[in-house]
């Protein structure tokens, strides 16, 4: 008797591990999984649009968001190398997917029944190229952006005589050194025009040095094929007026990310950050305090629009889905104008696809929430990666130079510049 | 029948170690060093690139400098170590009043998160906002760039690490001098000594094991340097503190070079190896 309770209880034991192992207990075999960003607001509307999908399919999505670790990127790796990976996933930063494309794990969407024509509707040809990998197939779908522009405190503007942020490399350089203050009259400035992480982490490059370079250059790439091509006037302009900010103290070299926040402190009247700032600072802001937001400073002598950096992330489908064709059904469902709108009313960041600005869809979206404006405007002018499998090398070999020129200032603009592209060159020989 | 348990017995015995050993040492190391020979970023397949990582090892300049800052690191470190545990452990050795609670108070950082301690000292290091800063600005003194001056940034570290440490160590020190037959000290009293004779020519001499000991666990400790660059300065400025165990884990995790971050890491543990056994030498002759 003993022996048969014994029996039963682990029989149970079993049979309930093996039915929680199951990832798709809800639903049976039949189920698409997606990961998506792990924010509330995108989980909140991932759960709205799968089971908006679910109600009518017969094929369902299963949401979660991408689980917890150091950063998304980390995950997905884990679960490349683990065959854990979702069937979709909605938070690609665009410089992985080279790398994940070139080993194979990706299916090319281009591949798929619709998909060309659907994207030329949704994107203009310049987006679809950026996004085309190196074997020439295209596996990521331009999803959102948060383009990188400058948050100014309109009380100091004001007060230094000035009706918008400085847009010219020599208006900003001059607003530095009106602003620049000893408030306390110690010996050291405590009041700085602006602010820019000053640590060499890649990816911190993406907050100054990268969407200055594409502002001067009009979108130019740092890499193309295996060549590094940013040894040009407009990298070398970029370092060289940053390296003046960082000499003449209008930008501070102490790390001020780790104390009040500088911005809405008025320490600081500028910084290069992207449209998640507006929900930190009408939860933070003193009162009384106005901000707003203007493109990025361009060298005195540009013309043409003012392009930055997007941050976009992007869509992909691991080719270990079971229903690439269904998946891109449901896909095509949340990446249409209705699917675009709710995306952006729920989560506020902008939809990757043509003049959204002017479409009269978002209309009631942007008079309700006046801040994104600027960055829908932006939105026609931003720029993700280039195509490349070492990116982040790339950009922590212009990281090495930029700390050396920018902020030591133990190198020349132009020798630094020139020693990043052929540390590039070199990693491309590799 | 009896005569084969007899047989399989001890091998069943041992065989968790053996299993343990063979999974988590020798294939870790055996894997590591055929990485070598290999370029890898995890999710594309392995390729053979013979000597490559090895022909790149010497002439990355980054690593040279990680293994020099290491170096610079230890030099600091270690004697600054062993002179501040010394001389607490000499006065927590004294008739003293609260001997137990000081002998915990500074034992209390090393059992304190190494990222927790880290933290708490970028902000006393901090250029505008830091204490020591404010500190010199009240005294009249100029402020430092104690983590932003190139120049200055390693030393920084290295005193924080050394008051991380410092407890293990004259908890080691303690042990030492209490072995330290005190009729000497009554013979030397009796000839005169002042004290600082008597702590040059009897402490030391005989604690010189325990220095020893201590020199190598630091030498150790100081080679696995991570946490502290990591977090206080990403390895800046301009590479000042970018340890040769930050170069590895860089190559490796953030980067993807999985054969090139084993080939650092093999001719790293040489180095160590290397230098444990030189230390090891020395404390055999001395002993």
């Amino acid at each position: 008797m003993r022996k048969l309770l014994i029996k039963i209880f682990l029989l149970i034991v079993i049979t309930v591990t093996l039915f929680s192992c199951s990832e798709n207990n809800n639903y049976g075999n039949r189920v698409i999984s997606y990961w998506s960003s792990n924010n509330s607001y995108e989980i909140n509307y991932a759960r709205f649009i799968t089971n908006k999908w679910n109600e009518k399919n017969e094929i369902k999505v299963k949401s979660q968001p991408v689980p917890e670790g150091q950063s998304s990127e980390e995950v997905i790796l884990a679960a490349v190398v683990g065959e854990t990976t979702p069937d979709i996933y909605s938070n690609m930063w665009q410089g992985d997917v080279e790398a994940y494309a070139q080993a194979g794990i990706l299916v090319p969407l281009d591949t798929l029944k619709g998909f060309m024509e659907f994207l030329y509707e949704r994107c203009d040809s310049s987006v679809i190229e950026e996004i085309r990998s190196l074997d020439g197939h295209i596996y990521q779908i331009p999803w959102k952006i948060n383009p990188i522009m400058q948050i100014y405190n309109e009380g100091i503007i004001n007060e230094l005589g000035l009706e918008n942020a400085p847009a010219t490399y020599s208006k900003f350089t001059e607003a530095s050194q009106k602003f620049q203050k000893d408030s306390d009259g110690d010996g050291y400035v405590d009041k700085w025009f602006g602010y820019a992480e000053v640590q060499v982490t890649w990816w911190q490059r993406f907050f100054d040095f990268y969407p200055l370079y594409l502002a001067a250059s009009g979108g130019a790439s740092l890499v193309k094929g295996d060549k590094a091509v940013f040894n040009n006037k407009y990298a070398v302009d970029v370092f060289k007026f940053l390296r003046n900010l960082y000499a003449e103290n209008y930008f501070s070299k102490e790390r001020l990310s780790a104390r009040q926040d500088p911005f809405l402190s008025s320490d600081i009247a500028t910084r290069f950050t992207g449209p998640w700032e507006i929900s930190h600072a009408e939860n933070f802001k003193p009162d009384g305090f106005e901000y707003d937001f203007s493109p990025m400073p361009v060298p005195d002598n540009h013309s043409g629009p003012i392009y930055t950096y997007g941050d976009p992330k992007n869509i992909v489908i691991f080719k270990t889905c079971k229903y690439p064709e269904t998946a891109w059904e449901f896909l095509k469902d949340i990446l249409d104008d209705q699917g675009d709108l709710l995306l952006i009313e729920m989560t506020n960041q902008i939809p990757r696809r043509k003049n959204i600005f002017e479409n009269p869809l978002y209309k009631n979206y942007f008079e309700n929430n006046p801040k994104m404006r600027a960055f829908a405007k932006q939105a026609d002018f931003v720029k993700g990666t280039d195509a490349s499998p070492v990116l982040k090398e790339v950009f922590d070999l212009i990281s090495q130079e930029y700390e050396a020129c920018v902020v030591y200032g133990v190198k020349t603009p132009e020798q630094a510049v020139q020693d990043a592209s052929d540390a590039v060159d070199l990693l491309f020989l590799k | 029948m009896m005569k084969n348990k007899r047989k399989i017995l001890p091998y069943l015995l041992v065989s968790p170690y053996i299993i343990h050993f063979m999974l988590f040492v020798a294939f870790p190391v055996i894997f590591s060093i055929v990485l070598t020979f290999h370029k890898w970023n995890i999710i594309a397949p392995m390729e053979f690139t013979g000597f490559a990582n090895y022909i790149r090892l010497f002439k990355d300049k980054t690593f040279l400098q990680s293994i020099l800052n290491t170096l610079l690191f230890l030099i600091i470190h270690i004697p600054l170590q062993i002179v501040v545990a010394l001389f607490l452990a000499e006065i927590l050795n004294q008739k003293l009043k609260f001997k137990g609670f000081f002998r915990a108070a500074f034992f209390l950082p090393v059992i304190v998160s190494g990222v927790v301690v880290t933290i708490l000292w970028q902000q006393l290091y901090g250029f505008d906002t830091g204490l020591l800063n404010r500190l010199l600005i009240k005294v009249g003194l100029a402020k430092i760039g104690w983590l932003t001056d190139p120049n200055i940034a390693m030393t920084s570290i290295a005193v924080m690490a050394t008051w991380k440490n410092v407890g293990l160590y004259i908890v080691l020190f303690l042990v030492g001098l209490q072995t330290v037959p005190p009729h000497y000290y009554e013979a030397a009293d009796l000839e005169g000594a002042s004290k600082m004779q008597k702590f040059f020519k009897i402490t030391l001499p005989m604690i010189n094991p325990t220095i020893f000991m201590v020199v190598i666990l630091s030498t150790i400790g100081g080679f696995s340097l991570f946490i502290e660059p990591y977090v206080m300065t990403g390895g800046g400025p301009l590479n000042s503190t970018i340890s040769a165990v930050l170069y590895i884990y860089k190559q490796g995790f953030f980067y993807y070079h999985m054969g090139y971050s084993a080939t650092l890491g093999l001719f790293f543990a040489l180095i160590i190896l290397t230098v444990v056994f030189v230390q090891k030498k020395f404390v055999e002759r001395d002993t």
